[in-house]
């Protein structure tokens, strides 16, 4: 199985190309695996191998007869399940949408299958992307490969631990206040979350419609920035997405240059190494500024003072939103799974019962603070402190007052907690996510990359060593300088 | 911080039948989350203006024209009850 182990978006084109293997045998090989593997993973909530092997047959036949192929010609991704792809299952892991087929593809889909990329199948994930540990789903618990007693991490921990344990090349997945970024910490993977708008998230199942985006979960920062290229792009039926300033992304994603890399100066915010932070994580985070400094990049120590205040403004902000955008889902309109004879009873039913404890929670602490007599001191509250996170990241960011190009921060306190150890205490989970939430709230675009020497190509860790990343957070739209240093690390 | 009372009132809002367990236990966990959110007390905020929204972009038009952009009559297969091609539900009058 070494040889699934070995492949990343930009090497099984290559091996396509020179026609090492078609994609028919290389799509065929990873089902076989995925039977054998996902039994201890649990990382698939389906599977969808006919239309897989289909798409991947069409590749082979159209690179025997010449024509030109897609950037993802036959990549086997998995997606996590709160993307539609049309005529395939969709739950976003809730007993709600049990049933649900989906009518149309999300604009990522249709941009990814353009591309020739094959799907191999929808991944797990906390219920509606509510949570940090994946425990939240309605079907089934995903283990992290590193550790089968391990949380892989969440909401997007279907679509990590699939590329940890190389059950796919890559995935996509969604990051609200950390999704994508904790998960692939977790897992020992890279992690995308794009500059807020960038990437449609028309066709993704909302949860918090001004913090969620969608990104890549991938073995390496250089496929990260391949399929981040491919999915990013205005699109008229997001109106939030735009182009970045200047028109589409250039080449500098994929093949960054060395010299201009070097003049990027790196900050570093005392308010993300305080207390709370293992010492794993910190001598992980060293050790990488240790090798980056091996780049000549210049380091800076910065401060951004509203940091402790995000975790309360994002569980004030996010709950608001997700009360609202969950409302469409009463048991009318989608799918039906407890019918009654009154309305109201439809309702009642199907939200109660249809939703797990988290989605509840939530919905019922976002309808408490947009309620009457709560709404100033809470969600006006919340959105007034939202703007000094914003401004925080601003100030540091301005060049012209000595500012930073990048920061530098850990990505998660801790690596993977053990399963079942914060299920009982909410609050505790929340905290999971409190060097990934200001991101977020300032729209920020944020990558997650594994640390070296703790993890080994993407392989299992030896001597069951959990993985640890650390997180480069960009200047809105400059994936390219994240992505750039990201590269040259790996090269390291 | 927040009374049953108040957690069912919210409940009948939001259209969520919970048990007697259910309310109980958020209770203690709202009471408990929204205790950790009067730090924000400590900031001063009186000069700052709210920030609505991910982005910065405002003002997104395209022009006026009729175009076709998506398969109106996708979706309906999913209708839990339908009649001649339309949602059917349950009557809300009395």
């Amino acid at each position: 199985m070494n040889f699934l182990h070995d492949l990343t978006v930009k090497t099984f084109r290559d091996g396509l190309l020179n026609k090492k293997f078609s994609a028919f045998e290389i799509v065929k090989e990873f089902f076989d695996y995925i039977e054998d593997k996902d039994k201890e993973i649990n990382a698939f909530l389906s599977l969808s191998k006919d239309t897989a092997l289909r798409r991947a047959s069409r590749v082979d036949v159209a690179l025997a007869e010449g024509k030109d192929l897609g950037v993802l010609a036959g990549v086997p991704l998995a997606i996590k399940d709160n993307m539609l792809i049309e005529g395939e299952s969709v739950t976003a892991a809730s007993k709600i949408l049990e049933n649900y087929i989906a009518s149309y593809d999300a604009t990522v889909i249709a941009k990814l299958k353009e591309a020739g990329a094959v799907f191999l199948g929808k991944t797990n994930m906390d219920e509606f992307a509510m949570g940090s540990s994946t425990e939240n789903s309605a079907y089934k618990k995903t283990r992290n490969p590193h550790d089968l007693e391990r949380v892989p991490g969440g909401s997007s921990g279907g679509s990590a631990a699939a590329v940890a344990a190389h059950m796919a090349v890559a995935a996509l997945g969604s990051d609200t206040g950390g999704s994508i970024r904790e998960p692939a910490s977790f897992c020992g993977v890279v992690g995308l979350k794009p500059t807020y708008g960038v990437v449609s998230r028309y066709g993704l199942i909302a949860m918090a419609s001004s913090l969620d985006q969608i990104g890549p979960l991938t073995k390496t920062v250089e496929d990260a920035a391949i399929l981040f290229k491919e999915i990013a792009g205005n699109d008229e039926f997001d109106s939030t997405s735009a182009n970045p300033p200047g028109g589409a992304y250039g080449n500098e994603l994929l093949n960054p240059k060395l010299e201009d890399i070097k003049k990027l100066t790196v900050g570093i915010p005392e308010e993300y190494f305080v207390a709370g932070l293992s010492k794993k994580v910190e001598n992980g985070v060293q050790k990488a500024m240790d090798l980056l400094r091996g780049l000549d990049l210049n380091f800076k120590k910065i401060s951004l003072p509203h940091t402790k205040y995000a975790l309360s403004c994002y569980y004030i902000i996010m709950p608001a939103e997700v009360s609202s955008n969950l409302a469409r889902f009463d048991g009318v309109r989608y799918s039906r799974k407890y019918d009654a004879d009154k309305l109201l009873d439809i309702y009642l039913k199907n939200r109660g019962r249809g939703f797990g404890e988290e989605s509840r929670r939530r919905i019922m602490l976002g309808t408490f603070v947009l309620s009457s007599g709560y709404y100033d001191a809470y969600y006006a509250k919340a959105q007034k402190v939202r703007r000094l996170i914003k401004e925080d990241f601003d100030k540091a960011f301005d060049r012209t007052a000595g500012g930073v190009d990048v920061i530098l921060t850990p990505v998660v306190p801790t690596p993977a907690f053990k399963i079942g150890e914060k299920t009982e205490d909410p609050l505790a989970m929340y905290l999971s996510d409190v060097l990934t939430i200001p991101v977020n709230l300032a729209g920020l675009p944020a990558i997650s990359i594994p640390v070296h020497g703790m993890y080994k190509n993407g392989s299992y860790a030896p001597e069951k060593s959990l993985p640890v990343g650390f997180q480069l957070i960009g200047k809105p739209w400059r994936e390219a300088d994240i992505l750039g240093i990201g590269q040259f690390y790996e090269r390291l | 911080m927040i009374t049953k009372k108040e957690i069912k009132h919210l409940a009948d809002l939001a259209r969520i039948e919970l048990t007697e367990k259910e309310e109980g236990e958020l209770v203690r966990d709202l009471g408990k989350i929204l205790g950790h959110f009067t730090e924000l007390n400590r900031i001063d905020t009186s000069n700052v203006a709210p920030l609505t929204g991910g982005t910065s972009l405002s003002g997104v038009f395209r022009d006026d024209e009729p175009e076709r952009t998506s398969d109106t009559g996708k979706g309906k297969e999913q209708f839990p009850e339908s009649f001649g091609g339309f949602l059917k539900v349950p009557k809300v009058f009395e």
